[in-house]
């Protein structure tokens, strides 16, 4: 059905990246949740003035824990944080919103609103089990306007260990990673703690990245590697995803020149980079290793990265790592925590967490994620995440940017901080500022392009409608806090801070080929091991509707393989 | 031909998922006959009392007012009316599914409803222990693959949950081995002699008893594992101390619904024990509970909203009151003026006998349970009998799809919910 109506924003400042325009006032004409181009002779049938604003292509939030297990898990936790201070957190005054609490662990539908509110269209969890599938879809079903997708957890999965350790045809292996993609209907695939979480279940405490697991006998390089080149085969847009060995170790960066390393040119996203760039120097044995970070990066065309950023104040870490948040329950701050190992494949540990700014580690933290940001050249390889709520919630974004673009303002606040770290940190002496340019896209260009979304996360003809339209303001922060403007597919969903519309997201899965062969060896399996009816694992496009509450569902295309 | 009038013969398209227990078991399939529904595969008595409440004729139910049928039409506007006059309702029971659940919510913040679920008090159980100390648990996959000793806590779940062994892969050559841990004054309170519980454990479980009550069994088992236990002091504790210290992935079992009054305070010293055997070897917690949709209820409440049950939508904002909201005390003191009861399982308790006005969307058999003036009854689906569905296992990670043996011609709690909040909407403009 094509629509009647043309919508013309008009007099703005575009800024979109993917098609090099940077700044140029121009008009965009939207019809049908599209960018269009107005043929000669047409007219736009509505207007709004956006003259001294800024436009931009919705944001994408690429790695952000939104929902599943662990995240549920950590709201459980933690009812204290859901208060504004001595009293229950207020009804919310719009009557298009259900009441729901934000803070570091929202609930979906605060998760939904705060996000829009921001600029933000899409966002995805990285860490989905194949298990709890079905339960993640929910979540982010619920998770009102955003589109949204998720990674599905491989490589601690004891069948796939198992495969490996047996040195099982690299074909099977793809092939059940395809099956496992299509069964979950996922957007892509992490690993996290190649082979940990499941070394955690036999007892070994420490993996790194050339040691054997105690019981398979296989090495995270193995795991990493196999992982990376079955994606590759199967055409997968986004690479595999990698949060790796030894988080949060210091002089784990190691591991993460180890595991670049391990790849051998196959492309991969390292995920929440800053956690895993951790040197042994000086007298407390815990510095900065952004800058051999950032060499690597900038050495590694096939690697990209986002960098989970940590801000001040209380936060709970929500993470499919259990062996590193076991080990650091020790420092859980309120002094709780939740931790699982989930059925053969995964495992979760959930740790409430302060960063504080006068702690020289949290400080140093800091200082290391801003320094990456600053020292990898090309931004299309930086994805802006703060791992919310891991590092910090997702509402932290502006002040972030303000950082990012402000060399003043972030002088400021490190001299605020832990007084070795404000004397000392090598983000003292780097005085690049990002520009709007760069900052849309991280936040938005670059990771639609890692994600293979070809209609999403730019502003040219075709392009799904998502829009920011943020109004200039010297405070970056101010600025990206309210946009004046938000639209999702074409639809205004969000005015000056006022959620205005609530249309339910839509959900980005991939569907790669496979030879369907595999599926006699996992029935076989399943009915021996498993703990559900083979013939009930894989979600179908019906039940995925379901599940995402009616949502449309968006497949994007896997690429043509030569193999 | 009806289904009555053909042959017995299976009727699910395989496979089946239970919803009658949180184990959620798939691996069974349902006969149909003169007689009814019947299980193939398991002689599980909770399916089998679950099943028996249903034949494969669409349900000839309908709603009443006043206990006198009605079309649906004006059950709803009946159930809007009470609703609408209401200054603080009551969501009870809750025994309903995920879909249910999300189209709850909106009602529930729309009236400011206080919900808690039929056996809140076991829920609440595990939620307080969580929110005090967090716990660290496993799920069934991996005790069955992993698990070399399975301590269940207090009781045998296989009373309540007739397939938990071989959930657990006892008797299907895994090689756990199970204790069954009570208090002595538990056995002594109860008639049962020692050798009926060894029975009811069944065979091959080991029973270790320690004098006292269940907070003193478990008190004494952290402390033992612990290493803070001198001399003989803790009798048979101590030689489980001993295996549990020794065993690869211990597996402390527990059933929610089968501890005392404060049994959050157990739960905490068996998290306790986890977390200290955790240190040189591996252990791990596994919940069982949740029946009857609370646990599904709880958890997409608490993804929507932020908190777990026990939480309303008051003037102020969103107030979570573990302690406060319970709803057998708000009934028994009159501090709600109206009751929303669902039970779409059959398997629930009957709606409370209550002197205010109830709105009751159930099973067709709870109709005889809603009677009398101030009343109103909605006969809803069954999930995994008559409609789809999606509940969460006991572990907590897995949500099961559930599917339908057949059309039972009845809404689903999600249709009922979705036109009762309509129609409020609309009374209110």
């Amino acid at each position: 059905m094509t629509s009647l109506t043309t919508l013309r924003l008009r007099g703005g400042r575009v800024i979109d990246p993917a098609n090099g325009v940077d700044g140029e006032q121009r008009d965009l004409f939207v019809r049908d949740g599209r960018i269009v181009t107005l043929a000669p002779g047409e007219a736009a049938t509505e207007e709004i003035d956006i003259g001294g604003c800024v436009v931009m292509a919705g944001g994408i939030d690429m790695h952000t824990h939104i929902g599943g297990g662990k995240v549920n898990l950590a709201r459980l936790l933690m009812p204290e944080l859901q208060r504004a201070g001595p009293n229950p957190i207020a009804l919310p005054g719009n009557p298009l919103e259900l009441a729901s609490c934000g803070g570091c662990t929202p609930g979906t539908l605060a998760t939904g609103y705060r996000y829009v509110e921001m600029g933000y269209t899409a966002a995805f969890e990285p860490a989905m089990m194949a298990c709890n599938a079905r339960h993640t879809h929910m979540e982010m079903g619920d998770t009102p306007i955003l589109d949204h997708g998720a990674y599905v957890m491989l490589g601690n999965d004891e069948l796939f260990l198992e495969m490996l350790s047996r040195g099982e045809d690299f074909q099977c292996i793809r092939d059940y990673v395809g099956w496992t993609i299509n069964a979950a209907k996922a957007m892509g695939v992490k690993v996290v703690n190649p082979g940990g979480i499941s070394a955690f279940k036999f007892n070994q405490r420490k993996l790194d990245v050339d040691e054997n697991h105690v019981h398979w006998q296989v090495t995270p390089r193995q795991v990493v590697h196999t992982l990376a080149k079955a994606l590759r085969e199967l055409g997968v847009p986004h690479p595999l995803h990698i949060h790796g060995s030894n988080l949060g170790v210091a002089g784990n960066i190691q591991s993460t020149l180890e595991t670049i390393a391990a790849l051998e040119g196959l492309p991969a996203h390292l995920t929440h980079v800053q956690f895993h760039a951790y040197g042994t120097e000086g007298p407390k044995k815990f510095s900065s290793a952004a800058l051999q970070l950032a060499e690597a990066v900038n050495a590694n065309p096939n690697v990209s990265i986002d960098v989970g950023q940590i801000m001040f104040g209380q936060t709970v870490t929500a993470s499919g790592d259990t062996m590193r948040q076991h080990a650091q329950s020790g420092l859980a701050s309120p002094r709780k925590w939740i931790g699982a190992d989930i059925e053969c494949e995964a495992g979760c540990g959930v740790v409430p967490f302060r960063y504080r700014d006068q702690n020289f580690v949290n400080a140093l933290q800091w200082a290391i994620g801003l320094e990456i940001f600053l020292l990898v050249n090309d931004p299309w390889r930086v994805v802006l995440t703060t791992d919310h709520p891991n590092g910090g919630p997702f509402t932290s974004y502006p002040h972030l940017i303000r950082l990012l673009m402000d060399r003043s303002f972030r002088a400021e606040q490190l001299a605020k901080l832990h007084p070795d770290v404000a004397a000392n940190a090598a983000l003292n002496s780097i005085a690049r500022e990002l520009s709007l340019y760069e900052i849309a896209i991280m936040t938005r260009a670059a990771p639609a392009r890692l994600l293979g979304l070809k209609d999403r996360g730019h502003l040219g003809a075709g392009a799904a409608a998502d829009i920011a339209v943020y109004r200039e303001d010297a405070d970056r922060e101010a600025m990206f806090t309210t946009p004046a403007y938000v639209f999702k597919d074409g639809a205004l969903v969000a005015r000056a801070g006022c959620i205005t519309a609530v249309p339910v997201g839509g959900t980005h899965f991939v569907a790669p080929d496979y030879d369907r062969g595999i599926e006699t060896m996992l029935r076989k399996r399943h009915a021996v091991q498993g703990g559900v009816n083979f013939d009930q694992l894989a979600i179908g496009h019906d039940e995925l509707c379901s599940c995402c509450n009616g949502g449309r569902l968006l497949p994007a295309a896997c690429f043509e393989t030569t193999s | 031909m009806s289904a009555l009038e053909s042959p017995p013969g299976p009727v699910a398209v395989a496979p089946w998922t239970c919803p009658f227990c949180p184990l959620l078991c798939d691996s069974f399939s349902v006969e149909a006959g003169a007689d009814g529904l019947t299980l193939v595969g398991s002689e599980c008595r909770r399916a089998r009392s679950g099943l028996s409440r249903f034949g494969m004729r669409p349900a000839s139910a309908q709603p009443q007012i006043d206990g006198v049928a009605c079309d649906q039409a004006a059950a709803i506007a009946a159930a809007v009316r009470m609703l609408a006059a209401s200054r603080q309702p009551l969501f009870g029971g809750l025994g309903t599914d995920v879909a249910g659940a999300r189209a709850l919510y909106p009602l529930a913040c729309r009236t400011g409803a206080i919900c808690d679920p039929a056996g809140g008090a076991a829920l609440l159980h595990g939620l307080r222990a969580l929110q005090d100390r967090g716990a660290f648990t496993t799920t069934l996959a991996e005790v069955r693959s992993r698990a070399d000793l399975i301590v269940c806590v207090g009781s045998v779940p296989n009373e309540r949950y007739p397939e938990f062994m071989r959930r657990c892969g006892i008797g299907e050559g895994a090689a756990a081995e199970v204790v069954l841990l009570q208090a002595a004054s538990a056995s002594k309170a109860s008639t049962a002699s020692t050798a009926s519980t060894a029975d009811a454990a069944g065979a091959g479980v080991d029973v270790v008893r320690f004098d006292g009550d269940l907070f003193d069994v478990v008190a004494m088992l952290a402390a033992c594992i612990a290493g803070r236990v001198v001399g003989d002091a803790a009798g048979a504790l101590g030689a489980l101390a001993e295996r549990l210290h020794a065993s690869r992935y211990a597996v402390l079992a527990y059933d929610a619904a089968q501890l005392p009054a404060q049994g959050a305070l157990i739960i905490e010293a068996l998290n306790r024990t986890v977390s200290t055997l955790n240190q040189r070897t591996r252990a791990a917690l596994l919940p069982l509970g949740g029946s009857d949709g609370a646990a599904t209820v709880n958890a997409v409440f608490t993804w929507l909203s932020g908190l777990p049950l026990r939480t309303r939508a008051a003037p102020a904002g969103l107030e979570h009151e573990p302690l406060r909201f319970d709803a057998t005390r708000l009934l028994a003191e009159h501090a709600v003026d109206v009751l929303l009861w669902i039970a779409s399982f059959g398997t629930e308790p009957a709606p409370p006998q209550v002197d205010i006005p109830r709105i009751v969307l159930g099973h067709p058999s709870f109709a005889a349970a809603v009677q009398g003036s101030g009343s109103v009854f909605i006969p809803v689906s069954t999930p995994g009998i008559g409609s789809a569905g999606h509940l969460f296992r006991t572990d907590g990670s897995v949500l099961m799809p559930l599917h339908a043996l057949h059309d039972d011609g009845l809404p689903t709690v999600a249709d009922v919910l979705r036109r009762l909040t309509h129609a409020l909407h609309g009374a209110a403009a």
